[in-house]
């Protein structure tokens, strides 16, 4: 296990990189002016000088010095050669105070002034995470025992009705779903607030939204494994055996049919918690989603760019996490 | 299986300890929302509107408005009094001895002296460095700075140290460079001396400006220092956040989340802090436009200050319904000299009176591309005055108003609202199809805009295109304009629709036929409109060049009449709108807010749309006098109704 994981982690920065490299293109040919101000325009020879500042003249140049301030390189580099103490002395020196610089440098935002992208990212990731966490444990919950509901009787109401749910759950939007909570359980009844974070209570609706689509798959995962492990040789075995009922479904069946879900985990968390545009807009959540959106509408080449990497980072090492735990669960798998 | 519940247990401590852990701040005084996040609370660094009525709480300039006059008069702000000299060029300000910073450090003269100072590089890329531009000696300190910047980055030196000296050096050198040179004075801690290029009949309108307030240099300089590569002084964010800004306004600021909200407690060392109503102020981050609304029904909002949603349309009709309703008691408060907020105070309770329509200082219009030549080479028709002019007068402006935006705003003549600037005669404009009492007229309308299109040869089956970004409803717009020139003139339109950036971009290249823009007024006078079409202006995206005009700008410029300037620059208005036609107004437009006015108080009425929030009172919550405070209230008359 301990190879597989080392090969992953291995595979992470060659992943990252030709992500980096198909996103920046793309990013850096969508038209537009990143500096374009919306009324006031500066002079030419003043955005002449900013394309200068922030690389954004040369793709090369943008290219190279974006990867390696944003691995830590440009860091590792100055500190080594000590560039970064006779920056800060001669700055000392000229009377200017010491301008701290971190590690992993994500860069300025283009378009929000007062915030760099390491802010922009270090407020919203562990709001989505947490978002994205909850609605993943509600999808776990309810997937679970809709699916199990469904098994046990196949093509009976029970299963009818939480195969209906689990349609709704998969086709509707969560604009409308949302919405749709929000008017009931925050405006006709108001038993929680209409939007914005903190607390438990304003987390309740946007995770629920964010949940059912997968609530719904897992129910589905489920629901197969269940009706297929059910009429396994071992299940026969365990009933002929004497087991009661609800053994036989959580201890044995369950274990199984449990398999699928899992592995639909990974790339689901992953998609949960970095965030849900709609969501975020709907129930004004301050989460990465938006800023996917906003970063490309606005051409805000470095933000683009951070939200991609988080992404991407996220996605991988989810999947490695996952691959871990299903051979932990079930170590037949090695 | 019992191997699995460890991961989801981790997860559940997880998802628990991250949401019980972020509880809110509890309610302030006043809770209201912008249309969208705050982009800097950098003063001189600002141009959205919602950047800069925020930053009205919590900075303070030498002067302010009194936005509940109808005249906007100017009020003394950080400066207790000032004197103008005979030349009309210099301003002494003397500032009070009891404006204070957040920390209790004395506002004095040097400060306003390093923000402007800033505020004239063009390192900082400020969107208003051209009305700094009014002191003396600030262009050539501008340009001087911008030609040592240019060559910067291409100089040769021996290794990094010695460029870095440069950079410091240069710096250095740019500082002492603008004492010699800009014609700012701090004689003493509380005397400002500032001498203007040429008289400025507006300039404490321009004082008035929150991109003119000061920032406090022992903050600001410390994230800010000149950049080896390119010798640009750089800023660092991080000053602007909550706990670290410090300012000189009504109130300091607690706390700013990224894309979540802001608060503002009461700044304790305000100098005029008894005359607040308020103690705090929350700002959430609401950017849904339905969301706002939401919000603010269920009562977690006082104060929505741009509506925005979709339906906002009905909100205003039903709003004009319940105006009807109490048509009576309407008429008689409004002779009375009310307000139309006071006037909803006074009317009983009810949903629909929350919505109030405000006119804003703003000119929804399309542009003519003025070149001889389109992007693709051919002819350009547009370059003729007498196309434009007939295209302007087919277009249905009213039906626009009324039919789409739904808003109760006024069909637009002018480039500037009538009536928002004191002293200003605004000129008739060109006549519209809209406009026409019968169809007799409209069709003489036509004709005559048919013969201006005959005259100037415009060419038969020629395609108009026009361009819109793609959003906000400029698309219908859009469609109606052109059903307008296809029923009235016979000439077909094609419709471009292009993203905000790209869309701007193509305005500042000049790469359009036709294309839609809107302009907002920054300060109470003529030129924060017409200035726009000056031929050397960085925001005359229409290529209008007319000398006459130009001229009349520049000698209402060195004018020391007051009312002869205004002359001039109503002529100038005339030109534009009525004969050269660069630009079509099609309607002024309007601000929606939300708030029960039976609530809240405060708010101005005036059409140039500024809101000093920080004059708001919360009526009954037992924080300040708990008075209405209406517009104008030594002009309200309180004798009886008239039936």
């Amino acid at each position: 296990m301990m190879t597989m994981i080392l090969r992953r982690l291995a595979s992470l920065p060659i992943i990252l990189l030709v992500v980096y490299t198909i996103t920046l293109t793309l990013a850096w040919a969508v038209p537009g002016n990143p500096l374009e101000n919306p009324e006031k325009r500066p002079k030419p020879e003043v955005i002449e000088q900013m394309k200068k500042q922030y690389n954004l003249d040369s793709f090369p140049r943008f290219y190279v010095s974006y990867l390696s301030s944003v691995t830590g390189f440009e860091y590792a580099k100055d500190w080594i050669s000590g560039e970064l103490e006779r920056e800060q002395e001669a700055a000392a020196q000229a009377g200017f105070p010491p301008a701290p610089r971190p590690v992993f440098d994500l860069g300025p935002s283009l378009e929000y002034d007062d915030w760099t992208v390491n802010e922009i990212v270090g407020s919203a990731l562990p709001v989505s995470i947490t978002l994205g966490a909850a609605a993943i444990l509600i999808a776990l919950v309810v997937g679970v025992s809709a699916g199990v509901i469904g098994a046990v009787k196949p093509n009976s109401a029970s299963d009818l009705f939480t195969l209906t749910i689990a349609m709704i759950g998969i086709s509707l939007p969560s604009f409308v779903i949302g919405t749709a909570l929000l008017l009931v359980f925050a405006v006709l009844i108001p038993l929680f607030p209409v939007g914005g974070w903190g607390g438990p209570m304003k987390a309740v609706l946007p995770a629920v939204t964010l949940s059912l689509p997968f609530a719904a798959y897992i129910a589905r995962l489920t629901r197969m494994g269940m009706i297929e492990s059910l009429g396994a040789d071992y299940i026969r075995t365990a009933r002929a055996k004497g087991a009661s009922e609800n053994a036989v479904l959580y201890k044995h069946a369950l274990k199984n049919a449990f398999l699928p879900v899992l592995s639909f985990l990974g790339p689901a968390a992953a998609l949960a918690m970095t965030g849900s545009f709609v969501i975020e807009q709907v129930f004004t959540i301050p989460g990465m989603g938006q800023h996917f959106v906003n970063g490309v509408q606005n051409k805000d080449l470095f933000l683009i760019m951070g939200v991609v990497l988080i992404f991407a980072t996220m996605l991988i090492l989810f999947n490695l996490i996952v691959d871990v735990l299903y051979r932990w669960v079930d170590p037949r798998i090695a | 299986m019992s191997r699995m519940l460890i991961p989801v247990a981790v997860l559940v401590a997880l998802v628990a300890l991250s949401v019980f852990g972020d509880r809110p701040l509890p309610r302030a005084d006043l809770t209201f929302i912008n249309s969208s996040e705050v982009n800097t609370l950098d003063p001189q660094r600002m141009s959205w509107m919602h950047d800069l009525r925020t930053a009205r709480l919590l900075y303070e300039g030498l002067v302010k408005n009194n936005v509940l006059s109808d005249d906007f008069e100017i009020t003394p702000g950080v400066a207790e009094s000032w004197e103008l000299s005979e030349d009309a060029r210099t301003y002494t300000f003397h500032f009070r001895d009891d404006a204070k910073w957040s920390n209790g450090e004395p506002v004095t003269a040097h400060d306003f002296v390093y923000s402007w100072r800033r505020a004239m590089l063009p390192d900082l890329v400020s969107d208003y460095v051209a009305m700094f531009m009014n002191i003396d000696g600030a262009s050539e300190f501008y340009d001087w700075r911008q030609s040592q910047l240019d060559g910067f980055s291409d100089r040769e030196f021996a290794n990094d140290s010695e460029r870095r000296q440069a950079a410091f050096a240069l710096w250095e050198e740019t500082k002492s460079r603008f004492n010699e040179t800009v014609g700012m004075l701090a004689v003493d801690d509380r005397t400002l001396v500032v001498t203007l290029e040429r008289p400025v009949p507006y300039f404490l309108e321009l004082c008035a400006f929150t991109v003119f307030a000061p920032v406090y240099e022992p903050l600001v300089a410390q994230y800010e220092r000149p950049d080896p590569t390119t010798g640009r002084l750089v800023r660092r964010p991080g000053w602007t956040k909550g706990g670290v800004l410090i300012s000189n306004g009504p109130f300091e600021l607690t706390e700013w989340r990224f894309k979540r909200d802001m608060r503002m407690d009461q700044n304790p060392h305000y100098w005029d802090r008894e005359s607040i109503a308020i103690r705090s102020v929350s700002i959430p981050s609401i950017s849904d436009p339905n969301a706002g609304v939401l919000a603010y029904q269920t009562g977690s909002i006082d104060w929505i200050s741009d509506v925005t949603s979709p339906y906002r349309g009905d909100m205003v009709a039903q709003k004009l319904a319940f105006l009807n309703e109490h048509k009576e008691q309407v008429e008689a408060l409004k002779a009375q000299g009310y307000d139309q907020f006071s006037i909803t105070r006074q009317l009983p309770q009810d949903p629909r009176a929350h919505t109030h329509a405000v006119s804003s200082f703003g000119t929804y219009f399309y542009n003519f591309n003025c070149k001889p030549r389109l992007p693709d080479g051919r002819n350009n028709p547009f370059a003729d005055a007498r196309v434009r002019r007939a295209f302007a007068m087919c277009i249905d402006k009213p039906a626009i108003a009324k039919q789409i935006r739904r808003l109760g705003e006024p069909s637009a003549h002018t480039l500037i609202p009538p009536g928002s600037i004191g002293g200003y005669t605004s000129p008739k404009g060109l006549p519209n199809i809209g406009d026409a009492a019968d169809e007799a007229e409209r069709q003489e309308i036509i004709e005559q805009a048919k013969a201006l299109l005959k005259e100037a040869d415009f060419p038969d089956d020629f395609v108009v295109e026009l361009a819109f970004n793609k959003d906000a409803g400029h698309d219908l717009i859009g469609q109606a304009i052109a059903k307008s020139w296809q029923q009235s003139l016979g000439v077909e339109t094609q419709l471009s629709q292009k993203e905000i950036k790209l869309f701007r971009e193509d305005l500042k290249n000049k790469q359009y036929m036709t294309a839609r823009a809107g302009w907002f007024g920054d300060y109470g006078d003529p030129t924060t409109f017409l200035d726009i079409n000056h031929s050397k202006d960085g925001n005359n995206d229409r290529a209008y060049n007319n000398p006459v005009y130009d001229k009349l700008l520049e000698d209402a410029g060195n004018e020391l009449d007051p009312s002869k300037r205004m002359a001039m620059l109503s002529e100038a208005e005339r030109i534009l709108i009525e004969e050269d036609v660069p630009l079509v107004p099609i309607f002024f437009y309007a601000t929606i807010y939300m708030f029960d006015a039976h609530k809240l108080t405060g708010l101005s009425t005036h059409p140039r749309t500024k809101q000093n929030a920080f004059l708001i009172d919360m009526l009954g919550d037992g924080i300040g006098p708990d008075l209405p405070r209406p517009m104008n209230p030594e002009r309200i008359n309180t004798g009886a109704p008239t039936p």
